[in-house]
């Protein structure tokens, strides 16, 4: 790419969420590199300056631009506008709140230190967050916000998409929903038909899936889950055709439910899949069995210290 | 979109639950209530793997069931009832002792000028000493927290230290010795069935005081 490519890319970039044009950077650019021939240098410093003025963006606000969670970059200072989706309880002296966030790109941890001293967030309300570090752990993002960080209420409601990313969870399943087992899902939707009617469309045509929801809960937070037959399998050695024996053999389908109840409330699971909105689509569980012995001799170890 | 938020299920030591006394919320109708511990634990929700002790059903005419659930710092007091049917249908076949998980609301009984916390189990499933043992892993170290927390300034320790005034020496070391029974691997069932506290008077207890 010649210069003066590269500098109207650059320039882009760092506007292209104040809906600032190619063509329209491209115009400056032309005018003063070839009509008035200032140098490219030049020309590029005085366009952004013009346009920061124009568009009444303060220096620092370019610092931290305005990003999408779905491009947010571990180490970068950014700025997101987002919606709290849930937040979680303090665990620890140094975090004042911490939670999820979402966009319309996506969902991203994010943790306000105490340190920082910044105002209280509430779940399902809008903010912008300003000058806050990007962080990524288990490949999970989060957003940091640091005593250099602002948050600021907006007058905006910012619809979250569903799209998460791998996640790794562990925790202890508290709870399966009722719409568990062997249950019949709308042929059209898939949403849960009870008695044959879809919420959506009425009176429709079953299919029979073997399905868990639930709730894994490790105490300081949680995540709904939802496993498919694989995982089920995986982890009862029951399928759909064992399920549907059962329930035919006991001419009550809820037999089902009660058996993956039996089998797996109360248990410590491992799971990985990808987190929509507050769910996680599960592709692989595991019954999670730690050797706990190093684990408790390490905490001694750190109380005893205190 | 408005979702209901569920509420976290806490994981928090008999010895610490059953020294609370006092609620938080619950002044607006519908607002959640949490029992609010001597270290600051608000909880509305717990998960506790124990041994079931005792199952008596203390009202026939109610079909309402007393348990005990021992861990190693003492044991929960529970209610089960058809006001929790999948409690009430698996407690019926589980046999004492048994080591179960369970997943219960916290609750707080306020009569005659007594509080009594307790629990009212949604699921009770049978569980095994592994995970048992997870489970008070798990346990101390959000109680180290918590006691880390009280030392710090801030609403809710200042809450706690006016109500409770809580001796952090006594709690810590409720949770070394729980861990060194751990690794002790001592068998933690049977020494926990020393007996409980305030033990409940079943004449002042009102079905409706467990709703
Ligand atoms: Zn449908």
């Amino acid at each position: 790419m010649d210069k003066f490519h590269s500098i109207v890319n650059e320039i882009y970039e760092m506007f292209k969420d104040y809906k600032v044009s190619k063509s329209e950077i491209e115009r400056r650019l032309k005018l003063l590199v070839f009509e008035f021939k200032v140098p490219e240098e030049e020309a590029r410093r005085t366009i952004i300056n013009g346009l920061r003025r124009d568009l009444n963006i303060s220096k620092e606000a370019l610092r931290f631009p305005l990003t999408k969670i779905s491009e947010l970059e571990p180490g970068k200072w950014v700025s997101v506008k987002a919606k709290v989706i849930q937040l979680w309880d303090s665990t620890s002296p140094s975090i004042a709140q911490w939670g999820i966030v979402g966009d319309e790109t996506g969902t991203a941890r994010f943790v306000i230190w105490t340190k920082s001293s910044k105002g209280k967030v509430e779940e399902g309300k809008n903010y912008l967050f300003e000058k806050v570090i990007v962080d990524e752990f288990g490949g999970v993002k989060s957003i940091k916000v640091t005593s250099l960080s602002e948050i600021k209420d907006i007058d905006e409601e910012i619809e979250v998409s569903e799209e998460g990313g791998e996640v790794e969870a562990i925790g202890a399943l508290v709870s399966i929903s009722q719409n568990s087992g062997l249950i019949q899902i709308c042929k059209l939707c898939g949403r849960f038909t009870k008695a044959g009617i879809c919420k959506e469309h009425g009176k429709v045509e079953g299919v029979e899936v073997l399905r868990l929801r639930g709730v894994l809960d490790d105490g300081e937070k949680m995540f709904e889950i939802e496993m498919d037959e694989n995982c089920i399998r995986s982890l009862t050695g029951l399928d759909l055709n064992a399920a549907k024996k059962m329930a035919f053999e006991n001419l009550d389908r809820s037999i089902v439910l009660l058996e993956l109840k039996r089998k797996l409330l109360g248990r410590y699971f491992r799971v990985f899949g990808e987190l929509k909105f507050r769910t996680i689509n599960v592709k692989r569980a595991e019954f999670f069995r730690p050797k706990i012995l190093e684990e408790v001799e390490k905490t001694l170890e750190e109380v005893k210290n205190w | 979109m408005v979702r209901l938020k569920r509420e976290i299920a806490k994981r928090v030591f008999a010895k610490e639950f059953n020294a609370s006394r006092f609620k938080i919320g619950g002044n607006v109708e519908k607002e959640t209530v949490y029992i609010f511990t001597p270290l600051g634990l608000k909880c509305n929700r717990v998960f506790i793997v124990g041994a079931l002790l005792e199952k008596e059903e203390v009202r026939p005419d109610a079909d309402i069931w007393r348990i005990r659930i021992a861990d190693p710092t003492g044991s929960f007091l529970g209610f089960v009832g058809k006001f929790d049917p999948d409690a009430r249908e698996s407690l019926a076949e589980i046999d004492i002792p048994s080591t179960v998980a369970v997943a219960a609301k916290a609750k707080l009984l306020e009569k005659s000028g007594k509080s009594i916390p307790f629990i009212r189990p949604e699921s009770i499933n049978l569980s095994d000493f592994e995970t048992r043992d997870y489970w008070i892993l798990e346990t101390a170290k959000a109680t180290l927290k918590r006691i880390e927390l009280m030392k710090v300034d801030s609403e809710i320790s200042r809450i706690a230290k006016e109500k409770y005034n809580p001796n952090l020496e006594e709690y810590k070391e409720m949770v070394i010795h729980a861990l060194q029974r751990l690794k002790e691997e001592a068998k933690v069932v049977e020494e926990g069935l020393e007996e409980v506290e305030d033990s409940i008077e079943e004449e002042v207890l009102d079905i409706n005081d467990l709703y």
